[in-house]
Parts: structure tokens; sequence; C-alpha cells
């Protein structure tokens, strides 16, 4: 359903994740959750089966205890730019890449559930919804009105925490700003990460953060060799943390299952 | 004519059925709580859309007025109609929302931005509502009994005097189209 | 004329051909599917006028400041004030979803206070020679706390009881004056004091992390010091030998003790000297450990005496605290324990031998079920946070005294009670002001500055008055004190180390993980148990070869037993924990067993 733009600077926001940073508090997940209406676990869910918008993982740099050295890394959809595997396998087509904001949309009312989008993205970054969600009696109350909750069998994922976008975009037109500028704003888990290792901001505006980090020679992003485009530009000190991020050996079955 | 005959008689019923049968039943009627006249108070008040149905400072769209509003002027009664009575008795004495009906209520995962419409793209109240504002008493809210929607969603209707709009999705997106908009899901979808 | 199922057949295409032609069939499909899409079970949100209220978050003593989203007044979401000068708009993961609290499915809601109120009474009426009535405050320092001791005061030899502490009392911590940190286990940078602070200070220190397995604060420390469990002293001893230039008797002992090489204890000794003030700290608070601050000259300067918050002047002839131990066993017949708000955990066993053996009155004000209500006979119901009014006292890593109030966001349900009311009218003396009064009482004395969230502005308590400076508080605000006159050199308490009980046969050490776990809204299964980030209070982690040697299985059910007791744990395989350790995380059902020795044995079911 993409139509032609009308003179509108298109923008594409991106993230830049400091992995020396964080600390694997999971403030980013909790506060996720909060703004976009997932609903706590089931009792039946695991880390496999669970909802998850944005996860933090503990890598290691493989050596035993005591020369083990741990970092954590954030990983949320990457809202991939080029040849958008999610995009390419829906046969609903419920999901679709904003050329006006870069930002990798779901649509969960068009999904029909079918999980193909779910094997096809290299990030693990779309859930699926096994269960209707259940709030405790009275915490429905708390729900966020600017981001509808989904029923069970269909996919979700982050959306670049839309809800706020969509505020950010009415504030501008009560400002009187004009619509072909791209508005600024904060996801949840960008303004709630209390060490700051998350950043976000418009990588086509220069002097953003995410768009320096993309320029920088030493940001880095996930599975850079599958070249799907990530708008996400990580960075890190350590070489082996930038060593797991290509996933140079395929998932080794007890190793991979001890962390995150 | 008589090998027709049937095949007619059924087409007739039918037709019969599913043009105005069909209506009848798969709406059910409401009137609103309260007989609100736009027509007295656009004249006698003096009062503009905006006066009731205002922007707040974020850009939100306030919808129908709260209570407060109708009991600023009608703490006590300004007029003598009936109307008024079973209002101030019914909802301002007691404290209580009148529980309005709204002919316009779309499914929870849309999100419409009134002020980009009506601020940015200067889009008349009546375009998409219809005469509302000039009506003198409210048209009984129909809903559909399958889909819990309001009838004006789909049907034009009374609306049909100032706007061919429905307020389907893609009565929104005929006309996105035909401004030459950009239209991604997320735009209008929470 | 006779009609043939011919007829039939064209009756029936016709009525085809025409309903197919009506709208009826189209619009049912569009129906059923917009019906499919309003599923009962999936909850609306509210909408409504979207505005902000401002509080100071109990769930710790950090208290940092909260904006909340509210929609038509119903708080949505909870995020920080970023101009706050000392928790700079940070919350903890805990925080962040603290408005859910009052709807967590443990929720007390109704209690027995007609009954509790009859039997407390009736227990201090018959206190005999010998007896007392005794109140367990879990966060000491709140007005409550002051009800509490003025309370107690109107009774023979009562006691207000308090968990031990070092630092967060009189005494609390200066991070931004700290050169360089040695923190044995202490989770500088994920729970210890307000988190905040510590990351904005975190740039101005070095910090080495001494403690067994690798915490979220080792892995942003700049040295992560594995060392074996048990063998904290050992190394603090060592280090203070260095520091005093002695022989290197005791380096020896804790390099094999420890696991570290003897060039390592050199350097961070080294370290310390080079770089002071250094601050030393402990998870637990051993003596011995906090005691090597007098050596790295942080005391009045990363150490430092804080003036308490003002109180009237008439609080003042209260009940003072008295350790747990000093009071004689089996001589309590009334215990009230305060555990409204989550504070650190007395183990109900050293409790237990404190009260009288026939029929002693243990009466919990609590607002989960678990924690004391387990082992009290009255269970109280009280508000939560955002609840609940209530001041937060300073934390542990403000080197100034504070004054804030968490605020009542929401109504609390009608069956709650305030325990410090409910413990004032025991004693017959009045409570309900006593906010007020002390607030009242901070803004007389002129000192220090207020600072508002709603506007984000500062301003001299001085030019404030009583009335105005209750109002801010109640709208959201933080009052802090003026640094004091003079530097005076604070004295650590020294604390008797209890020789841990012989456990030889249990093979498994116990480490601690996330050593802060707050009760918290359900949402937190995101990092319990939709992914593995935070250890849940009901898993133990082991090293893989664990497998072999106790027959377990990653998710399999086990028995965690000490000499206090036995567990029913989740197992989960970690290689990060070194072999021969188990890690459990803090709670009531925990930290109870590590009561007398923090030794265990893993056994599957």
């Amino acid at each position: 359903m993409i139509g032609p733009n009308k003179n509108i600077r298109a923008a594409r926001y991106g993230m830049t994740i400091d992995v020396d940073r964080c600390s694997g508090c999971g403030a980013c997940m909790v506060a996720c959750a909060v703004e976009n209406n997932v609903p706590p676990a089931n009792p039946k869910a695991t880390d496999r089966t669970g909802l998850t918008w944005i996860r933090v993982y503990k890598i290691d740099n493989g050596l035993p205890y005591p020369e083990t050295r741990s970092a954590f890394v954030p990983v949320l959809c990457q809202h991939c730019g080029n040849e958008t595997p999610c995009v390419h396998v829906c046969p609903q087509q419920a999901v679709e890449v904003d050329p006006a904001t870069g930002v990798v949309g779901e649509m969960p009312q068009r999904c029909l559930g079918c999980r193909y989008c779910v094997a096809a993205c290299p990030y693990h970054a779309r859930y699926f919804n096994w269960w209707d969600p259940k709030w405790p009696a009275g915490m429905e109350k708390t729900l966020n009105p600017d981001v509808t909750p989904r029923m069970r069998g269909v996919v979700e994922k982050c959306n670049f925490c839309h809800g706020r976008w969509h505020a950010a975009k009415q504030q501008a037109a009560a400002d009187g700003k004009p619509d072909t500028e791209p508005v600024e704003y904060t996801p949840a888990c960008a303004e709630a990460c209390p060490t700051k290792a998350i950043r976000f901001g418009d990588l086509n505006d220069p002097a953003s953060e995410p768009a320096q980090a993309a320029k920088n020679g030493e940001s880095f992003r996930l599975l850079e060799k599958l070249d799907t485009g990530s708008k996400i530009y990580y960075r890190s000190k350590r070489e082996w943390v930038r060593q797991i991020a290509n996933a140079p050996h395929p998932a080794a079955s007890g190793k991979e299952s001890f962390h995150g | 004519m008589r090998g027709v005959f049937p095949f007619a008689a059924g087409l007739a019923i039918m037709l019969a059925a599913g043009w105005v049968g069909f209506p009848y039943a798969i709406y059910k009627s409401r009137p609103q709580p309260v007989d609100f006249s736009h027509k007295v108070h656009a004249d006698k008040a003096g009062a503009k859309c905006e006066d009731c149905h205002a922007f707040r400072a974020d850009g939100t769209f306030a919808g129908e007025p709260t209570l407060d509003k109708c009991s600023s002027c009608h703490a006590a009664a300004m007029g003598s109609t009936l109307a008024e009575k079973n209002f101030i008795d019914r909802y301002v004495t007691p404290g209580r929302e009148p529980e309005w009906e709204s002919y316009a209520r779309q499914p929870d995962n849309v999100f419409f931005s009134h002020i980009a419409h009506v601020k940015r793209a200067k889009i008349a109240c009546e375009t998409c509502h219809g005469n509302h504002g000039s009506s003198d008493r409210p048209r009984a809210y129909q809903e559909d009994r399958l889909s819990g929607y309001s009838r004006d969603i789909w049907q034009v209707g009374e609306r049909a005097k100032t706007t061919r709009a429905s307020m389907t999705m893609n009565g929104c997106v005929d006309c996105h189209r035909q401004q030459g908009l950009s239209q991604s899901c997320l735009d209008c979808h929470k | 004329m006779k009609s043939t199922r011919r007829d039939l057949f064209k009756f029936t295409g016709g009525a085809a051909v025409g309903a197919l032609l009506s709208p009826a069939p189209w619009r049912l499909v569009t129906d059923t599917a917009l019906w499919s899409e309003t599923w009962p079970g999936v909850p609306r949100p509210a909408t409504g006028e979207i505005g902000a209220k401002y509080t100071n978050c109990s769930m710790c003593p950090a208290g940092c400041a909260v904006r909340a989203r509210t929609v038509n007044g119903q708080p949505v979401a909870l995020m920080g004030v970023a101009e706050h000068p000392f928790s700079h708009g940070v919350l903890c993961p805990f925080g962040l979803a603290g408005h859910h609290l009052p709807y967590h499915p443990a929720r007390l809601k109704q209690g027995p206070v007609a009954e509790a109120k009859a039997a407390a009474m009736e227990a201090l009426a018959k206190c005999g020679k010998g007896e007392r009535a005794a109140v367990l405050d879990l966060r000491p320092g709140r007005t409550a706390s002051w009800t509490y001791r003025r309370a107690l005061a109107q009774w023979t030899d009562a006691a207000y009881l308090a968990p031990p502490r070092t630092l967060g009392g009189v005494v609390a911590v200066n991070l931004a004056a700290a050169k360089i940190v040695l923190s044995f286990g202490a989770p500088v940078l994920d729970g210890w004091g307000t988190l905040g602070n510590a990351i904005a200070a975190r740039d101005g220190f070095r910090l080495i992390q001494a403690e067994t397995v690798e915490s979220r604060t080792a892995v942003l420390a700049d040295v992560w010091l594995p060392i074996r469990p048990g063998s904290e002293v050992a190394l603090a001893r060592a280090i203070a030998g260095l520091l005093r230039k002695e022989d290197n008797s005791s380096l020896q002992a804790a390099a094999s003790q420890t696991g570290l090489r003897e060039e390592q204890i050199v350097e961070v000794a080294r370290e310390l000297a080079a770089n002071r003030p250094a601050l030393v700290l402990d998870s637990q608070e051993r003596s011995e450990i906090l005691a090597l601050n007098q050596l790295t000259g942080s005391l009045g300067r990363a150490i430092v005496t804080r003036r308490e918050t003002p109180v009237p002047d008439s609080w003042k002839k209260a009940a003072a605290e008295t350790e747990l131990d000093a009071v004689a066993d089996r001589s309590i017949r009334l215990l009230l324990i305060d555990e409204s708000v989550p504070g650190a955990y007395v183990p109900w066993s050293a409790i237990e031998r404190k009260l009288v053996a026939d029929n002693p009155v243990v009466v919990a004000f609590a607002w989960s079920r678990g924690g004391y209500g387990r082992h009290a006979r009255f269970v109280l119901p009280t508000a939560v946070y955002p609840e609940g009014v209530d001041d937060i006292p300073p934390a542990v890593d403000s080197p100034l005294a504070m004054f804030r109030l968490s605020n009542a966001l929401v109504p609390a349900p009608a069956g709650v009670v305030n325990p410090a009311e409910f413990v004032a009218g025991l004693a017959g003396i009045s409570a309900s002001d006593a906010l007020r009064e002390r607030s009242d009482a901070i803004a007389k004395t002129g000192r220090g500055t207020l600072f508002t969230y709603a506007d984000a502005k500062s301003a001299r308590a001085k030019d404030v008055k009583p009335d105005d400076f209750w109002k801010a508080l109640n709208q959201g605000a933080c009052w802090m004190d003026d640094p004091p006159p003079r530097t005076e050199i604070p004295k650590l308490a020294s604390r008797r180390a209890t020789a841990p009980a012989a456990a030889d046969d249990l093979p498994f050490a116990v480490v601690m993980a996330d050593a802060y776990a707050l009760p918290c809204s359900p949402i937190l299964s995101k990092v319990y148990q939709e992914s593995n980030l935070r250890l849940a209070a009901n898993r133990a982690a082991l090293h893989p070869s664990a497998a072999g040697d106790c027959g377990v299985k990653d998710g399999c059910r086990a028995m965690i037993e000490t000499r206090s007791g036995k567990l029913e744990v989740l197992v989960t395989l970690d290689a990060a924990v070194p072999k021969g350790v188990v890690q459990l995380a803090a709670a009531a059902s925990t930290l109870e067993l590590f009561a007398s020795s923090a030794r265990a044995k893993v056994v599957r079911i």
C-alpha cells in the first residue's frame, strides 16, 4: 500500500547501541512491554515462546572460568532496509517498509499467523502470540491507549514505538510545523536505558548519533554478512563482541542455550 | 414464461430480502441519551464546532465533550424544553456522563489524527461527518449487530447531502490517493 | 400446475443470484471479519486526556523521581524526571512497571483488622516482667519509623528493631568523591544505591569488582576479580596488610583461598594506595572489609556523616533503635512487622528465637502474600506503591539528607491499613498528621533546596512558605539538605560476625545473584521467564558439569537443601557459574535458607 510521496523529507530512523555500556539490566525490555501493551508471560511460556520485542542476550568470550568475560547485547527488530526478509515472505503483505521513515511496520491486524516471517527473520526478532494476552484483573487499566493489544495467532514485533511517533506527529501539527519534515521522538527502550547505551535518531540527519555511528568504522551491525541493511549500529571496543555479531560458526547445541 | 417464474420469484424474493430486509435486520437502533439540538446551540448560543469539539494542546482531539462542558452553562435550566429538563435531571444533577454513541467510532487499531485533517489539510467537518452540525435532533444510532460498528461508517445516507465519503478504510485510502499522500500502514494504524 | 423439483432448483438458482446481487452476503463476510477482530478476551485500553503526575518511587530507598503518564488520571507508564539533580531521570526495570503493583495477583485487600487489634491489646496487657512489645521496621528512617519509636516510648521496655546496617543511616557514601571503588559483591551499578547517581558518577572512579560470579556490575567494571566464595574476608585482610606495609603473611593465604595470583592482590592494594580516596564496599557489610576504608582515605570524603532529615522537636523523646541481637530471647510478646515497603530481610529464625514461647502475637503489615506473612498470626493489608503516601529515607549513596514523598497516584482499596497509624492507635498517640508535621519542621529550618518536578525548578527552602512546601512535596518534589558546616569524620560501626556453621557435607557454595530482588509487576516475566536475563527466585543456576554430578538437566526440578531448610527450585545450567557453586536469586524464600551458612546440597526431584 505504499503510495507516492509528496515533497516529504524522508527520515530513516535508526539506533546506535553501545554494547560496552549495556549493563544487562532489562529496563529496555520492561519499558517496551509497558509502552506497547505486551502482556505478561503465559504460565507455559518459555524464552522460546515469549513476547520480548526487545531482548537482551548475554554473550561471552568463550573462555572457561575464570577467564570468561561477558557482554550484553540488546536485540530488537533491525528494520532491515535491503531486501527485508520478512516483507519478502509475508503472504498477506502484513508487513512493509515505510519509505517516509524507514520503519518496517508490522500489522498484526492483517497477519494470518503463518509464521513464515518468524522463520525468515535472521535476528529472531519477530514473535508469535501463542496465547491470548491476559493481564491480571484490573491491570488492563494501565494499558497504553496509543497502541492496540493483539489477539492470539498473530505475529508482532518492534515498530520503533509507532504510538510515540503518532503522538509526536500530532504535537507537530498542533505546533504548526509543516508535515514535510520528519518528527523527533524517542522510543521507550532508548528513553528507559539507564546508561544511555541505546540511542535513537534519524540516520538521514548527519548530526544524529546513529548517523555518526554509521559512519564510524568501529561500529558494526549484526550479521553484516547477510547484507540486510540493518539500521541498528552496535559499538564495542572488544574484538570478540564484534566477532560474535557476525556469527562465525553455527550455534553449538549446548553453548548457545546457556546464554541470554 | 412459466419456466422463468420460479427463477424470477427466487430472484425477486432474495433481492427484496437483501436490499430491504437485511438492512432492517442487521442494524439495531437506539436513540442518543440526550435529545441534543446542534441547531439551537449554533443559532442561539452562537457555538461553532470547535467550541465543544476541541483540540487539546498536544494535538489530540477531545471528541465528544464531557459533562463539565455542558454543565458550565446548563447547571440550571436555560430554556423550557423537556429535552433539557431530562438532561439536567438524568445527567447534570447526579453528575453522570451521558453515554453518547459515536457515529464515527473506528476500530481500536485505527489511528486517526483529527488535527492533521482539520488544521493541515483544512478539511471541513461536514466533508466526513455530514451535516450533524446543523441538525435539530440527533439521528438514532444504528449499530450493526455482528460487528458492533455504526451504520454511518458504511452507509452514506444522511451524510450523502454533503459527502460521498465512507468512513471505511477504503474511503480513507481513496482520498489519500487522490491527494497524492504517501500511505503506509503505520500512518493510520496503531 | 404442479411444481417440480426443477422448479425448486430454478427458484434456488434465482435466490442465489438475487442474494449475490444484494449487499447481504458481502456485508456478512465483512461483518464476520470485523466481529472476529473484536475478540472478547482482548482488553481495550481506555482513551481520554493524557496528563502527567509526579511522585517518587518507594520500591527501594533510592526513591528515584518519577513522572507518570496518565490517561484520565490513571497512570499508564512511568519514566524518570530527567532534570532531577540526583536520580538524573533514571528508573530501574522494577520501577518502570511500578504502576502495575496495585493490580498484582498476590495483592492483599482484606485482613482481620479488628481481631488483630484486639489480640495486640490483649498481648500488651499480658506483658509480664521481662516481656515487651516490639516493632520490626524493615525500612527505618521514615516518618512512620519515628511514629513507631514514639509509640513504643509509651510502653515499658518496648523495642524498636530495624535490620542492622552500617551504611545508609548516619553514615552514607559519596560516590562522586571516590577515585577508585573496590566492591566485594556490592551491585554498584545494578541495585545498590541510586542507579542514576551511580551511573552519573561512574566515569569519575575506577571500579574493581571482587565476586565469584560475574554480575552485571562486574561486566561494566574496569576489573573483575573472580574470587572463590567465602574468601572475601581473607582478601580484605591481605589488602589491609599490604596497605599497612606489614609482612606478607596473609598474602599467601589470601591467594590460595581466593584463587587469585599474589601479584593480582598486590596490584589491587597498589591501586587503592595510589588513588585516594578509595572506597571499599561489601554486599554483606562485613566489618573486616569495611574497615579497609580507614586505610584508604575514604572516611570523611567518600564515606561521610549525614545529618538526619529534621524532625519536630517533640518527637525527639522517642525510643532508640535496638539491635535484634540485644533483645533477650523469648521476651517479645507482641511483634508488629512493617513490611509494607521492601527492605533488608531479617531471617525469621533470628526473629522467632526472641518471641515468648506461649502465644506470641505477631502482626505483619504487608501488601502481598509471602514474606513474613507466612509466619505471622495476623496479616493486615497495606497500600502499595503508587497508592500510599509515605516518605522515602535517603539512599545509602546520598551524602546529604533528603525528604521526598511517594504520592498517591491511585486510590488504595478500602480494606487497607496504615501500619503507623495502627501502632500509634495502640499506643494512644496521634500520627495522622505526622508527615505534615515533619514537612513543616524541615521547612522551618530554612536549610536546603526544594526541587519541584513539574517545572524542574529549584528554590531555597528558606524562600518557600511551609504551606507551599507541603503542597509541592505532594505534587512531586524533593528536598535536599545543605552540606553540613563541618565535615565530621564518621565512625564505622563494628558488627560482630557470626561464624558460619560447619557444613562440609554440603558440596555447593551458595552465591546470591541480583542481591536486591524486589517484589514486582508480572510484566517482569520478560526478564525472568521469557528470557534468561535475570535469575528468577524459583531458579538455581549451576555449572553444566553439575548435570553429571547431581543428575540434573536444564529446566528440571531440584531441591536445594541447607542447614536451615529446603527449597524446591528449577535448574538453569549456566557455564558462567563456576563448578561447585549454586547461584540463587535473593528473595524471602532463599534468604531464609542462608541464615547460618552459605552451603547447600542439590538433589534432583
